[in-house]
């Protein structure tokens, strides 16, 4: 079984010194998403952005909702 | 161009038929409101609001405008809505608080809805305006033909809704016509005294929109000016802003004695029927006895709506429960 | 972290903890909300979005999120501030067939539309008969808690359901966010869908409201109005809800089961229509009543649902019924201040011990 990081895109919010956080995790720990299913939503100041799942599989939460995260971060996994 | 013959003998029709009803009207509602006044008395209550003097405003606008395009109007709609050929049995049956009237006695008079010849009107001043850019912006939506026309009297181009609604229909170029009866008076207040500059239609271009000023009370120069308008609109020129000279001969209400209608004010208070009529006749284009005919034939066609409304039965009380809501 | 219920077949069960397990993917109201508008703007074309900041930013709560660039200007429209304009305008083009859902991002905003709304939107299907209807939805956020003072804090739940000619919803799940979106845009005459912002699940108004996430199917669905969800069943006392009060009674709830008071939390959802029976069965079922509401007391929702229950049946009641709701005074600034008057956990569970 392979494992692909998901990582908060470097393109999520402008400036890099900042962080942001994860608002809510739209599935539970082992769970099945496709590639493409908004898996969660992350907060960075007043705008809360929506996080897509990098690949098919099963879904690894790596950092939970409300602890601060970076741009390039990884929060969890997906195994393929 | 000049109006053709027909057309000018049909807007004399068209205010005749409007003046003979505000006259019967008007003679109904001081029934049982003599000798002493009160609102709620007789078989015309409430408040109303007649259109003597300003029939050629709503003859020479309705003459250029088609079945699909829409018009708002607002608390002294009668001539607009006969004009727009508003069903005349069943306004007048509404006025009368009946059951077949338009609205079955929901509206009465200055709530006026014939959805047949998309024509409403409503008593709030300035809020008709911003659903008629609303109906304009349908239309365009759907990809249908047809604009939209909100008349407003002169004191509502003071309220809010006049700023906001121009500027939306600057900006979202919306086949819109304002029109504005400019009659002088905003009740017991003079234009000179609420209105910080002379011509409405010079705020047309804070708005980014063609704004018109017609004097002379004159249906054919108001016709002209209407074409003017709705042809713009028609081919995507955008909104414009009509302002209309014309004359408020009553009180701003039945019961209102206009005391402060002063003598010097008085000049504009000219009826503008006659006036047309004498035109008409002196330019061949109708003769004494065609006028007459006229003048007979809508008086008969105004005298049966009445006899309508007055026989009608009025409504059951429980109705004044229904027609809340659509679906339940 | 309470558990939610079942209720009667029209309202299909909240997901609780054990729903997440299946891998079912659950969702805040705000991002429900968003995905009941987009799938009637794809199916629907009479449906249009207009408000301010609703094209260049998604409007307050994302509601219209991507839906600038997937539709386009033509149907997400920005306004200038002209609400007044803007919402006549809504008006009229619904009159003339569409379907427009009109954000007002406060609701704290309606006093420069109210004319549009109240006599002019409310009154036309009446005024003209039944010739006309006004089937158009003005989505808006309710409340406070987060020190946005007098003119940006407000409910004005009351203000709005008084009005005749105007449905008026409050859901307080994403389940029922989405559901009732989609009910608001199909229905034929005019709503206003309120969202309370501290329920909405966007992140800058703090931690996410656990019990406001639900597991959303992915297809459409209508929930009715005019019924009460029942979120937790109880046996002493009865505990009415509106908005996030809801959630806070149901803290309240798991306060009260440890003194041994089975408080049972019903979310009105439904002000127009409001569901009397509901309200009425639960009351008759406890005998007890307590009204969260962060309207203003005086005058309100509060009252209604008092009401209701005393012109039916004043005997079930076996003390008298309380009001837990924002005390008659401009909502303050200063945290100490604003978290006093606010209707929370611990004057819900207060005011609910006091009936014993």
């Amino acid at each position: 079984m392979a494992s692909l990081e998901i990582r908060v895109p470097d393109n999520l919010w402008d400036d890099r010194e900042k962080t942001g956080s994860i608002v809510l995790w739209l599935y539970a720990e082992g769970a099945s998403v496709k590639e493409g299913d908004v898996i969660a939503e992350m907060l960075y100041e007043k705008a809360t952005l929506e996080l897509p799942a990098p690949a098919s599989g099963t879904l690894r939460i790596g950092v939970e909702a409300e602890v601060p995260v970076a741009l390039g971060e990884v929060i969890g996994t997906i195994e393929t | 161009m000049a109006t053709d013959n027909q057309t000018r003998a049909n807007m004399y029709r068209t205010m005749v038929r409007s003046r003979h009803l505000d006259d019967r009207l008007t003679e109904q509602y001081w029934v049982g409101k003599t000798p002493i006044f009160a609102f709620g008395n007789g078989p015309l209550p409430g408040e109303l609001h007649t259109s003597h003097g300003q029939e050629p405003v709503a003859a020479g606008l309705c003459s250029v405008l088609r079945p699909e395009d829409a018009m708002t109007a607002a608390h002294r709609p009668h001539h607009l809505a006969v004009a727009r050929g508003v069903d005349l049995k069943r306004m007048a049956a509404e006025l009368f608080g009946k059951k077949a009237g338009l609205s079955g006695g929901r509206g009465g008079h200055m709530h006026i809805y014939d959805a047949a010849v998309n024509f409403s009107s409503s008593g709030i001043i300035a809020e008709g305006l911003g659903p008629a850019a609303g109906m304009a912006l349908a239309r365009r939506m759907q990809g249908q033909p047809g604009i939209a026309v909100g008349v407003i009297g002169d004191a509502a181009a003071n309220q809010g809704a006049f700023h906001e609604v121009l500027n939306l229909i600057g900006i979202y170029k919306l086949p819109v016509v304002i029109v504005i009866e400019d009659n002088k008076w905003g009740v017991t207040t003079h234009k000179s005294a609420s209105t910080a500059i002379e011509r409405n239609s010079d705020r047309a271009a804070g708005y980014g929109l063609v704004g018109e000023f017609v004097a002379g009370n004159d249906a054919d120069l108001i016709r002209e000016a209407c074409l003017r308008a709705v042809e713009r609109a028609r081919s995507g020129g955008g909104g414009t802003l009509l302002e209309i000279e014309t004359a408020r001969l009553q009180g701003h209400f039945m019961g209102d004695p206009s005391a402060y209608i002063t003598d010097d004010r008085k000049a504009y208070q000219v009826d503008p029927i006659p006036r047309y009529r004498e035109k008409l006749i002196a330019e061949g284009v109708l003769s004494e006895e065609q006028a007459q005919q006229i003048e007979s034939e809508e008086q008969a066609l105004v005298n049966e709506a009445i006899a309508f409304a007055l026989d009608a039965p009025y409504p059951e009380p429980e109705e004044a429960l229904e027609h809340v809501f659509a679906s339940h | 972290m309470s558990n939610q219920t079942n209720t009667a077949a029209d309202n299909p069960g909240v997901g609780d903890d054990s729903s997440q397990k299946g891998g079912a993917r659950i969702m805040t109201c705000a991002r429900a909300q968003r995905e009941a508008l987009e799938w009637e703007m794809t199916n629907d074309q009479r449906v249009f979005m207009l408000g301010e900041d609703v094209y260049g930013m998604g409007g307050v709560f994302g509601t219209a999120d991507g839906l600038g660039a997937k539709f386009g200007k033509e149907r997400i429209l920005d306004t200038p501030i002209s609400e007044t304009g803007f919402i006549g305008m809504a008006a009229g083009a619904a009159i003339a067939g569409m379907r427009p859902v009109i954000e007002l991002a406060y609701i704290d905003f309606i006093g420069v539309c109210y004319n549009a709304l109240v006599n002019y939107a409310a009154k036309t299907r009446y005024m003209s008969g039944g010739q006309l209807n006004v089937p158009m939805v003005l989505i808006t956020g309710t409340g406070g808690g987060y020190n946005n003072a007098a003119q940006h804090s407000q409910c004005l739940h009351a203000t709005i359901a008084h009005m005749p000619g105007i449905k008026v919803v409050c859901p307080t799940n994403a389940y029922d966010a989405k559901g009732m979106m989609h009910q608001a845009i199909r229905d034929d005459d005019f709503v206003v869908y309120m969202m309370h912002k501290g329920a909405a699940g966007v992140g800058w108004m703090g931690p996410t409201v656990k019990t406001t996430l639900a597991e959303v199917p992915s297809e459409d669905y209508t929930v009715p109005f005019g019924k009460v969800r029942v979120y937790r069943e109880g046996t002493d006392v009865t505990i009415v809800g509106v908005g996030l009060s809801v959630h806070h009674a149901l803290e309240a709830a798991d306060q009260l089961a440890k003194d041994g008071i089975s408080a049972e939390v019903v979310d009105l959802r439904s002000l127009v229509p409001l569901d009397r029976e509901g309200i009425m069965a639960s009351v008759a079922k406890t005998g007890r009543l307590i009204v969260a509401d962060e309207d203003y007391m005086s005058y309100g929702v509060s009252g209604e649902v008092i009401a209701s229950v005393v012109e039916r049946d004043p005997t079930v009641l076996k003390a008298p019924a309380k009001r837990v709701c924002v005390p008659d005074v401009p909502i303050p600034y200063s945290r100490a201040l604003e978290q006093f008057i606010l209707p929370l956990t611990g004057r819900i569970a207060e005011a609910a011990r006091s009936l014993f």
